[in-house]
């Protein structure tokens, strides 16, 4: 059965280059989001397995995503992929309920290091 | 090129540039430890590259400042970047003798150090090397030009300031020159003014003097009339007497006559005064009356003082003096405007005290006020062209030096004695007769 | 602007590697301050040689700034402006305990310190994603201490137009704040078109 990945990120050539460093044999459906705000309303209407959230972002940002879903039980995994790598953002997120920190620019034999971790792909 | 090794001929080729350079060039490991100290390095410090190498750089060289330094070569090591010092803001890294022993400049060598990070292996930054540039005699021509540059700007403020003044002066000019304009013109209408006032004032006697005449008739008619017998013309009489109040005339009539006097006399005198005071005819020195000329000053300026001061005058017997009368004039005006303007409104009334006299060879004009005083930075500074105590545009601080000039010029002296919240009073001394030759 | 200096492609993909920059910048300075940066969200325009000055001037706000200028050459030719909020300074002394050592000197000297290590990683990590081989001046004071509007003369701009490249660095409970700008001119930017088109390639 096919995985449903979010990619939020403002940028369309980050979701791009992310799309791209996703293994291309994990089974999966991607729907895309610009912002905090259509992140959430994604969420919302349920299913996801997987959400990769960038960090910096207009109107709403993605701390205020992951404040957001851990009021709203968060029953999905949140990969954080960011450009903001100081020591200080990724130990935030993580206090925060994402299992992962990915830095950008995304380096496709991390994010495969990430997924099989957490026993996404084999 | 960085695939194949370099060869033993290349390796040799590099030492040497790095031995030779006129730069210095020195290198560090993570915990301070000398790796690299080229022939720059040694011949500046003292220290050769077999003393150096393996030796912690702060331990040969305490006076570095090392809490700044450490950070500096930190950041260089985990960032991996450039980082540099300038001379203008650091002089100087290493404390070496400056280039010039004999000729002279600056205390010590001035640098720009560049921090480069180096990787021998792999990514990470195991030496820092530092490269030392000698940046003194751009220094000392930097130098050069900042005090040349700080002259040139003192002497352009300076040549503002000037302009400024000259400026001032200028208006000052026009001013003075407007003023003698209107002083000419002042004295020819007072001229023609006069011929009208001259033969009004004769009509005026000849008129009074018939006045009288006609009023002694009618009082001579006046027991007359009981003895009209004709109704109709008695009737007419006492018609035409009451139409005329004649009691009335003949009581107001020689009023106004007497105010007409009294009016013509008025303009006479303002006539005269500003004849006095403009001296058009009289631009040569002669020998003035100064009791004169400063009551015919002061009508000059009275509208600018009845309603501020009294004026008490206290005038001493004078002998005629030598002088220029249109310029002394000038001075009493100036000494009698500062006196108004220095009165405290708020306080009421002041009061301008004139009085005159006269010792051995010498007369003296004085001016006093109840005014507001000036302090001894004022008192020594008030002679001076330019100084005013008013606000911008309300005084030229030319009055009180043109007076001083003026006094200068006749061969007197201003005496002045001020005390704060009192009032002030300058005194002019002038001799009586110029010496030989007589000035201009 | 009219002129279309580089296409939207272009100008998505050198918005994500000017985020990516200003993330190593920012994590540069978090590790040299030891405190957490507060980063923006890159901004690219392109602005008319005269309206720099006063783009500079509404980036930085009123009141008055400082602003250290450092050249980048190579593949990518450019200048970094990075322009201090007033009271940076004293701020960036406090937080590397300096004391009450800083001087006028001492206080440029950290300016310019700090822009060093930020244009270094901010450029060093775009140059690298671009694969463009690129070198740095020394960095050197443009204004210290002076009205935001007169940072920068428009008669001193060579360039008949640039392109300009934001990024805000800020420090959490700090005054500290400043504004990193890169600017390319006209003749440059066909060479990092160049660049940015074969990155999106090579995607």
């Amino acid at each position: 059965m096919s995985v449903s990945v979010l990619v939020v990120d403002d940028s369309p050539m980050a979701r791009k280059m992310l799309i791209r460093a996703l293994p291309p044999d994990w089974d999966i459906t991607i729907t895309q989001a610009a912002n905090g705000i259509e992140a959430l309303s994604a969420y919302r209407q349920g299913g996801l397995d997987v959400i990769f959230l960038d960090l910096n972002m207009p109107d709403m940002d993605g701390y205020q995503v992951l404040e957001a879903l851990r009021r709203e039980d968060l029953n999905c995994l949140v990969i954080v992929v960011s450009a903001d790598i100081q020591d200080a953002a990724q130990a935030r997120v993580r206090s925060m309920g994402a299992i992962a920190f990915i830095k950008k620019p995304v380096d496709p034999a991390r994010v495969k290091a990430v997924l099989m971790e957490y026993g996404l792909v084999l | 090129m960085n695939s194949s090794a370099p060869s033993a001929a290349s390796v040799a080729l590099l030492q040497s540039l790095v031995e030779r350079i006129d730069v210095g060039i020195f290198a560090v490991d993570r915990a301070g430890s000398v790796a690299l100290w080229n022939r720059f390095m040694a011949v500046h410090s003292g220290k050769s590259s077999a003393n150096m190498l393996g030796q912690n750089l702060f331990a040969m060289f305490p006076e570095l400042p090392r809490p700044w330094l450490e950070k500096k070569l930190e950041s260089v090591f985990v960032l991996g970047n450039n980082a540099f010092t300038l001379w203008e803001l650091r002089p100087y890294l290493f404390r070496f003798p400056h280039n010039r022993p004999l000729t002279g400049g600056l205390d010590a060598m001035r640098q720009n150090v560049t921090f480069l990070p180096l990787r021998t292996s792999g990514g990470e930054v195991t030496l820092v090397c530092g490269t030392i540039f000698d940046y003194t005699d751009t220094a000392m021509a930097q130098l050069g030009l900042h005090d040349a540059i700080a002259a040139l700007n003192q002497e352009k403020d300076a040549q503002r300031q000037l302009i400024a003044k000259l400026e001032t002066a200028q208006n000052q000019l026009l001013q003075s020159e407007k003023m003698a304009s209107i002083g000419q013109l002042a004295a020819g209408i007072a001229h023609e003014i006069n011929n009208p006032v001259g033969f009004v004032n004769s009509n005026l006697q000849t008129l009074k003097k018939y006045c009288e005449q006609m009023l002694k008739l009618i009082a001579a008619y006046q027991p007359a009339e009981a003895r009209i017998d004709d109704p109709e013309i008695l009737a007419e009489i006492t018609a035409i007497k009451r139409a005329l109040d004649l009691d009335f005339l003949q009581e107001d009539l020689p009023d106004l006559i007497k105010e007409s006097e009294d009016g013509l006399f008025r303009i006479k005198k303002i006539v005269e005064d500003l004849k006095d005071f403009s001296h058009v005819d009289e631009a040569d020195w002669q020998h003035a009356d100064l009791n004169a000329g400063l009551d015919s000053t002061l009508n000059v300026v009275w509208n600018e003082v009845k309603y501020k001061a009294t004026v008490d005058k206290n005038y001493g017997q004078l002998p005629a003096v030598e002088c220029l009368a249109a310029q002394l004039n000038q001075v009493f005006m100036n000494l009698i405007v500062n006196a108004v303007q220095s009165l405290d409104e708020s306080r009421g009334m002041g009061t301008i005290t004139l009085s005159t006299g006269h010792q051995d060879d010498m007369v003296w004009v004085e001016v006093k006020d109840t005014g507001q005083g000036m302090s001894e930075d004022v008192q020594k500074r008030i002679f001076e062209p330019f100084f005013t105590t008013k606000p911008v545009g309300k005084g030229t601080g030319l009055g009180m030096s043109v007076s001083y000039n003026i006094v200068q010029k006749h061969h007197g002296r201003i005496e002045l004695a001020s005390v704060i919240g009192e009032g002030t009073r300058f005194r002019i001394w002038l001799p009586v007769k110029q010496g030989e030759p007589a000035a201009q | 602007m009219s002129m279309e200096i580089i296409n939207s492609d272009q100008r998505d993909a050198l918005q994500e590697i000017a985020n990516i920059g200003m993330g190593q910048a920012g994590a540069s300075i978090a590790q040299v301050l030891g405190t957490f940066v507060e980063l923006s969200v890159p901004q690219i325009r392109a602005v008319d040689a005269a309206e720099i000055p006063a783009t500079l001037a509404a980036l930085a706000g009123d009141g008055v700034a400082s602003a250290v200028r450092q050249a980048f050459l190579g593949e990518l030719r450019g200048e970094a402006i990075v322009i201090f909020a007033e009271h940076s300074a004293s701020d960036l002394a406090d937080l590397l305990s300096y004391g009450d050592a800083l001087d006028a000197p001492a206080s440029r000297e950290l300016l310019l310190d700090i822009s060093n290590v930020l244009v270094g990683a901010c450029l060093g990590g775009i140059a690298e994603l671009l694969r463009a081989e690129i070198g740095f001046s020394a960095p050197s004071l443009l204004a210290d201490q002076v009205a935001t509007s007169k940072l920068l003369q428009a008669d001193a701009i060579a360039a008949r137009c640039a392109l300009l490249v934001e990024v805000r660095f800020g420090l959490e409970k700090r005054v500290f704040r400043c504004h990193l700008v890169m600017l390319m001119p006209e003749d440059a930017i066909t060479a990092l078109r160049l660049a940015l088109d074969r990155f999106i390639e090579e995607l």
